[in-house]
């Protein structure tokens, strides 16, 4: 038998594979697996970001920015040096902010509060638990802040360990435009109703740093017709019950003076009480917020009402509040993003009148890679997204932190996912433990810089100048820490 | 002339544009990019080198020399300057192998044996463990040794393992040596089967270097059924669920449910079965193809009915290798009972070990060396009903057992093996849920259940199917072979799963 010839068979075997190869590649479409829209009410959306992208007309008319400069007016007589676009900060617009941490760390005066609201990158408190850590390290402050009641993340959440019954009703600014009350700074706005059972959340200091107690735990609730509500918790071997009193727009309720190693709250009766969460913190230094909500475009922020976020900024007195979004607006389908940068312009107007004299700082969207072909790439929508961040920054007179140039630009997500040890995820747009700790690092340098700078302006300005007019901001104490 | 443009317009556009850059990038070393069996760049290659192959084939001294450079070039486009490393372990092993053969005082003979093993494991110890050793001296004793910049050559756990099986065989008196140095570094470098096995003995593969080359029809059957069944596990269900299911839930197992938790576990039992299988089935084609008989690698492992019937389907040629080379050098089960459970549970640590350098692969052996132990123990006393019934329970509980080994081989570490562990136990049947993450990531679970069912296809059935196989005509066969080329270069263009958050 010849058994050469199979071998010369093989050969035409791999010719003939190629070829026909060649052939299907040119008359078969250049994809499989292709995805079908997904429509389930289970899938985590913003309700807010799909009707404006519904509603998006036309392309816009585009005014470049990308040679102007911006030029400042001084706060106080501290003013920045003017900026270009490209390496546009707006640290002049943090400038109240600046203040504040000097007066703390100077003399020891006040406490310094910020909101950090974010999407899934911010999901389970990464970079918003590291973030905190860098500014507690710096100056001071105990405890991780306002939490929610029930929480998609909970689980993930290392800076807190929290736990819910099921029964909780929940009505989050993704998803409803109508609350039953107005929804909290959180987003959310929570109600035992369930009356055969009772509704309980429980909180559980971890070993994170500076956040190894419960310190001054306070529950915050809504106005509500129903009086009869009240809270039963466990503090050592006492039971304390205690009732709820509805009767502002919002209540604050301390549950302990002291530092709690955990809390277990019941609710009892409280149905139709609006609640919003629970805060820890001890009142000195720094404390920041963690509003996080998958899906969240940033848009739904929009909606909170003015007179409930008022009554949130007289007992929690933020001084800073920071934006973090971009990554559920990356894959819409167009690189026009000016729509998104009119409606954000406005929800940060909105926010504006909803915390008056609170700095805002807009964080862009990271990197996010996408294959193109057989490649991964930086994904095409990145850039103009960023640009559109940073025009709507600069037009509301925003700071702005540019985390795709502070990452490492185009191409480094990639890197962050393939380096050992890895930095993100396999989805090449979230950042692991790891990544969220550097970006956390990145922003705080950033921010960092320029208080520095302010320190230094603000030395020089009071050379030359009056000093500075003790604004009432400035010495302020949050009425929740009121003695 | 038109006609002349127009051709090269579908060259362009089908090949892509090539300049002097890219064909340099062809034979240069990339980390990034080891020449894949499953790449367009390997079948290019493959089609040149085969020809000239072919040609040569009544030679011997030109055809080993040339498969050995091909070889060296295969190595070197994965691991840069290492294939000098190669070279030298080649070096070592003949010569000692050689002096151990002429020689006839055992002391001497031992002497060689010995120093053989201590430089292959000494390298191997180097490349792998440096590092591992070094984290775990730091952290017991507090201490501050900095890591050394070590690259692991690809491959040097397999190639390792098959010139100690030629020095250890030599030693035995079970095989003779080859006769000439390219000789043997044409079986450890042979390319098909260097950088991810099957570990071949050289006792299967040296005599066939002295045999007249030959590819019987059923072998080129086999070879092509094998090649298309392979890049399909490998290249197709194993990547595509990997990255759009299977590595994003392991990366952050607390923001899926319980029931994607469950899912990726067994997805992750699927993937690498078929990555690892898939890539073997591959090599043993292409050395089919070439002539030349590889050992089967894996036999429908998560049919096994016990974790000992496992570890005679799962990765054989390492199992295998493990028994005579390592199970009996130490007693085997010689020198009684407890020295029998001691040996197996080492067997297996150190096989967990040579996985990796990791606690973790550590833990995975332990596991399955426990297991090994336990069944040998039981097996004694309780001899249970043969049934279909009993066998389906237990190919159930043997499979969920490998699943659950298979967390801490997979997981980044130890709290993320437990997280999904953890995760796992909150599972509630809650069937819209299952349904709407199903319909979710419908690819992924559609791939995932190509690969149950693929492995549970009686095996006569298989046997019809390369029957009929064989049975196609030769451009039939071709034609089929470039669709499956079509369904990998699809596969691996097609869009990322997006990213989708389910709330419940």
């Amino acid at each position: 038998m010849n058994t050469s010839k199979y071998f010369f068979q093989t050969l035409v075997v791999v010719i003939v594979s190629v070829l026909s190869f060649l052939a299907f590649k040119t008359i078969l479409p250049k994809k499989i697996f292709t995805e079908s829209k997904l429509n389930s009410k289970s899938v985590v959306v913003d309700s807010l970001l799909l009707e404006a992208i519904a509603e998006e007309v036309g392309p816009a008319v585009e005014d470049s920015m990308a040679n102007t400069v911006i030029d400042y007016k001084g706060v106080n007589g501290v003013r920045f040096p003017a900026e270009t676009f490209e390496e546009y900060t707006g640290n002049q617009y943090l400038a109240t902010f600046f203040e504040k941490l000097f007066q703390l760390e100077t003399k020891k005066i006040g406490n310094v509060r910020i909101a950090y609201f974010g999407d899934s990158m911010t999901d389970g408190d990464l970079i918003v638990k590291d973030f905190r850590t860098y500014f507690q390290e710096k100056f001071g402050g105990q405890g991780v802040g306002f939490v929610n009641i029930t929480s998609e993340s909970a689980t993930s959440r290392s800076s807190i360990i929290h736990e819910f019954s099921e029964n909780w009703k929940t009505q989050s600014y993704l998803k409803v435009k109508q609350p039953l009350h107005p929804f909290g700074v959180n987003g959310h706005v929570f109600y035992a109703n369930d009356t055969a059972n009772v509704a309980w959340v429980k909180y559980k200091a971890n070993k994170t740093r500076f956040a190894t107690v419960l310190p001054r735990p306070t529950l915050f609730y809504g106005s509500s017709s129903n009086k009869e509500g009240k809270i039963n918790y466990v503090i050592g071997t006492d039971t304390i019950s205690k009732k709820i009193s509805p009767n502002s727009l919002l209540n604050a309720l301390v549950l302990s003076e002291s530092n709690l190693k955990s809390i277990k709250v019941d609710f009892k009766q409280a149905d139709s009480i609006p609640i919003y969460g629970f805060n820890f913190d001890d009142g000195k230094g720094v404390h920041v917020d963690n509003f996080s909500n998958r899906g969240n475009s940033g848009l739904p922020i929009g909606s909170f009402d003015v007179a409930t976020m008022r009554a949130f900024q007289s007992k929690l007195n933020y001084d800073l509040i920071i934006l973090q979004y971009g990554a559920n607006v990356l894959n819409y389908g167009s690189l026009n993003y000016s729509w998104y940068e009119k409606r954000m312009a406005k929800v940060v107007a909105h926010l504006k009148e909803c915390f008056p004299g609170v700095a805002i700082l807009i964080i862009s969207t990271a990197d996010k890679a996408t294959k193109y072909d057989l490649e991964m790439k930086t994904d095409s929508a990145v850039v103009p997204l960023n640009t559109a961040q940073k025009r709507y920054a600069i037009k509301s007179e925003s700071s702005f932190v540019n985390m795709f140039t502070l990452m490492g630009g185009d191409g480094s997500m990639i890197q962050w996912v393939e380096q050992e040890p890895a930095k993100a995820n396999k989805d090449y747009t979230h950042f692991n433990h790891r990544g969220a700790k550097e970006a956390a690092n990145l922003i705080f340098i950033q921010l960092n810089k320029g208080y520095e700078l302010y320190k230094k302006l603000r030395k020089k300005q009071k050379k030359s100048a009056v000093p500075i007019k003790k604004d009432s901001l400035f010495f302020n104490t949050d009425s929740v820490h009121e003695k | 002339m038109k006609a002349l443009f127009s051709m090269q317009n579908w060259f362009l556009e089908n090949v892509g544009n090539i300049d002097l850059e890219t064909i340099k990038n062809w034979f240069l070393f990339n980390p990034k990019q080891p020449l894949l069996f499953n790449s367009a760049l390997f079948l290019g290659f493959f089609l040149i080198f085969y020809v000239i192959y072919i040609l040569s084939r009544k030679t011997h001294y030109f055809r080993i020399t040339y498969v050995v450079l091909f070889s060296l070039f295969f190595y070197y486009k994965s691991s840069g300057v290492y294939f000098w490393i190669l070279i030298f372990s080649s070096v070592v092993d003949y010569s000692l192998s050689r002096l151990i053969y002429v020689e006839s005082k055992q002391f001497y003979r031992k002497f060689y044996l010995i120093l053989s093993l201590v430089i292959n494991l000494g390298m191997l110890a180097y490349f792998k463990y440096t590092n591992f050793f070094i984290a775990n001296y730091n952290s017991l004793f507090d201490g501050t040794m900095t890591f050394e910049d070590i690259v692991l050559p690809v491959g040097i756990s397999f190639y390792t393992f098959q010139t100690l099986s030629y020095t250890i065989d030599v030693y035995r008196r079970e095989l003779e040596p080859t006769k000439s140095f390219m000789d043997f570094l044409f079986f450890v470098s042979f390319f098909p089967q260097l950088v991810a096995g099957p570990i071949v003995r050289a006792s299967d593969f040296i005599p066939q270097i002295y045999e007249k080359l030959k590819l019987t029809k059923e072998d080129f059957n086999r070879a092509l059924f094998l090649i298309i069944g392979g890049l399909l596990k490998k290249a197709v269900i194993s990547d595509y669920i990997s990255s759009n299911f299977v590595d994003r839930v392991f990366d952050a197992p607390n923001s899926y449910t319980a029931f994607e938790n469950l899912m990726a576990s067994y997805g992750y039992a699927i993937q690498i079965y078929c990555d690892f299988s898939g890539y073997s089935d591959i090599a043993i084609g292409l050395a089919l193809l070439m002539g030349f008989w590889l050992p089967d690698n894996f036999r429908t492992p998560y049919q096994s009915a016990s974790i000992t019937e496992f570890w005679r389907r799962w990765h054989i040629s390492l199992s295998s290798w493990l028994r005579d080379y390592l199970y009996i050098s130490m007693g085997g089960n010689r020198k009684g009972k407890i020295r029998t459970y001691f040996n197996l549970f080492m067997t297996m640590l150190l096989g967990g070990l040579w996985h990796g350098a990791s606690w973790k692969f550590v833990v995975w052996g332990v596991l399955h060396g426990l297991a090994l132990v336990v069944e040998k123990f039981f097996g004694q006393f309780i001899k249970l009903p043969k049934n279909s019934l009993v066998r389906t329970i237990q190919v159930v509980l043997t499979f969920h057992f490998v699943v659950f080994c298979w967390l801490f081989f997979r997981a980044k570490d130890f709290t993320t093996a437990f997280q999904i562990a953890d995760n796992i136990t909150k599972l509630t049947f809650d069937f819209n849920q299952w349904q709407t993450i199903i319909l979710g990531y419908k690819n992924v679970f559609l791939l995932i259940a190509i690969g149950v069912v693929w492995h549970f296809i009686p095996v006569k059935m298989l046997a019809g199917m390369q029957k009929t196989f064989s049975t196609l005509p030769l451009v039939a066969k071709a034609v089929l072979l470039g669709l499956i080329y079509w369904v990998v270069y699809a596969t691996a263009s097609a869009d990322a799963q997006p990213f989708i958050y389910f709330q419940f």
